[in-house]
């Protein structure tokens, strides 16, 4: 079963992209059993029963079409030293939304960056080695961005339960 | 991790090539050959600071259209219950216990769902209300990927 995908969220003539079985099995595959051996792209054709060629053609297409980010290691920041991380939310007036989000873009240790519907409308989240640079991080992006103290709330992690962004793709729900 | 691990790390930041040995490339890059990266790879995953090695997907281009944070005010003695138990569903690819702003922002449990469309997510927040007894929430749906455009 296929299903129908937009392929830009951001486009207002929706295109859409079939993903198969075959590229279902694939991206479960790439995601979730990744083989780290010299010629992983050969080893997947082997578990798949597919070539090489046919592999690397496959995912090539998928990464132009946009299913595919990338493919690579997901680090653990925390285990790197960055331990202070939080989650950080403004308010900020519609139209200067591009401009202060390429400015937070900037920051390397930016891990997600959205516009969402709320008063508070872009929301980041921000990794540091310490409170005090996470303080100073966040200081300098408000500077930056002309963004005032009371637009911003900056949620701390205190407790982290879950991260998990494996999507399931092999059944026929997506 | 020493000097090469972190060479390693910053090197595959923006992921590996579709050529016929991908490892390859990197290996010659840092001075070392391809099965040290691959054994420094394994090593790095198996203490925890690879989390995990592979595909990074899009969810809008996977047909999870909708997703939404989820905020809310769980009372501080139920968090780890709370916690534990959002954290058991797969539509569930976050799950933090977060600071509060006080008198302003009073939600301190986060979680991240994704769906096909925001229906689902509504419904399903509305059925994890009822079943913890927590109606203080807030849905942030998400309208654009400011960092990935």
């Amino acid at each position: 079963m296929t299903s129908k995908l937009p392929l830009d969220e951001g486009s207002k003539k929706v295109q859409t992209y079939l993903l198969d079985d075959i590229d279902k099995q694939l991206l479960q595959f790439l995601q979730d059993d990744f083989p780290l051996v010299e010629s992983p792209w050969s080893e997947i054709g082997n578990k798949l029963g597919m070539y090489e060629d046919q592999i690397v053609t496959r995912i090539e297409k998928l990464f132009a079409v946009g299913v595919i980010r990338k493919i690579g290691p997901i680090v653990n920041l925390s285990k790197i030293g960055y331990q202070s991380t939080t989650l950080v939310a403004l308010c900020v007036p519609e139209n200067q939304v591009d401009n202060v989000a390429s400015i937070i873009n900037q920051y390397s240790n930016i891990s997600h960056n959205y516009e969402r519907a709320h008063k508070y409308n872009v929301w980041f989240t921000l990794a540091a080695k310490s409170e005090e640079e996470l303080t100073y991080t966040l200081n300098e992006i408000l500077q930056k961005t002309g963004v005032n103290q009371n637009d911003v709330l900056n949620l701390h992690t205190i407790q982290r339960f879950k991260i998990n962004v494996n999507f399931k793709l092999k059944n026929n729900d997506v | 991790m020493d000097k090469i691990d972190e060479f390693l790390l910053s090197e595959l930041s923006q992921g590996i090539s579709l050529t016929a040995k991908p490892f390859n490339n990197i290996a010659v890059k840092l001075g070392i050959s391809s099965e040290e990266v691959l054994t420094r790879l394994v090593k790095l995953k198996q203490a925890g600071v690879i989390r995990r090695f592979g595909a990074t997907l899009k969810p809008n281009n996977i047909g999870l259209i909708a997703n939404a944070v989820i905020a809310w005010r769980v009372p501080s003695v139920r968090t780890n219950e709370v916690g534990k138990y959002f954290s058991s569903f797969s539509e569930v690819t976050h799950c933090y216990e977060r600071s509060t702003v006080q008198g302003c922002w009073e939600y301190n449990m986060y979680i991240v769902m994704h769906a096909q469309e925001q229906q689902i997510i509504e419904q399903r927040v509305k059925s994890l209300a009822k079943t913890i007894g927590i109606f203080e929430y807030v849905i942030l749906y998400s309208k654009r990927d400011l960092k990935h455009r």
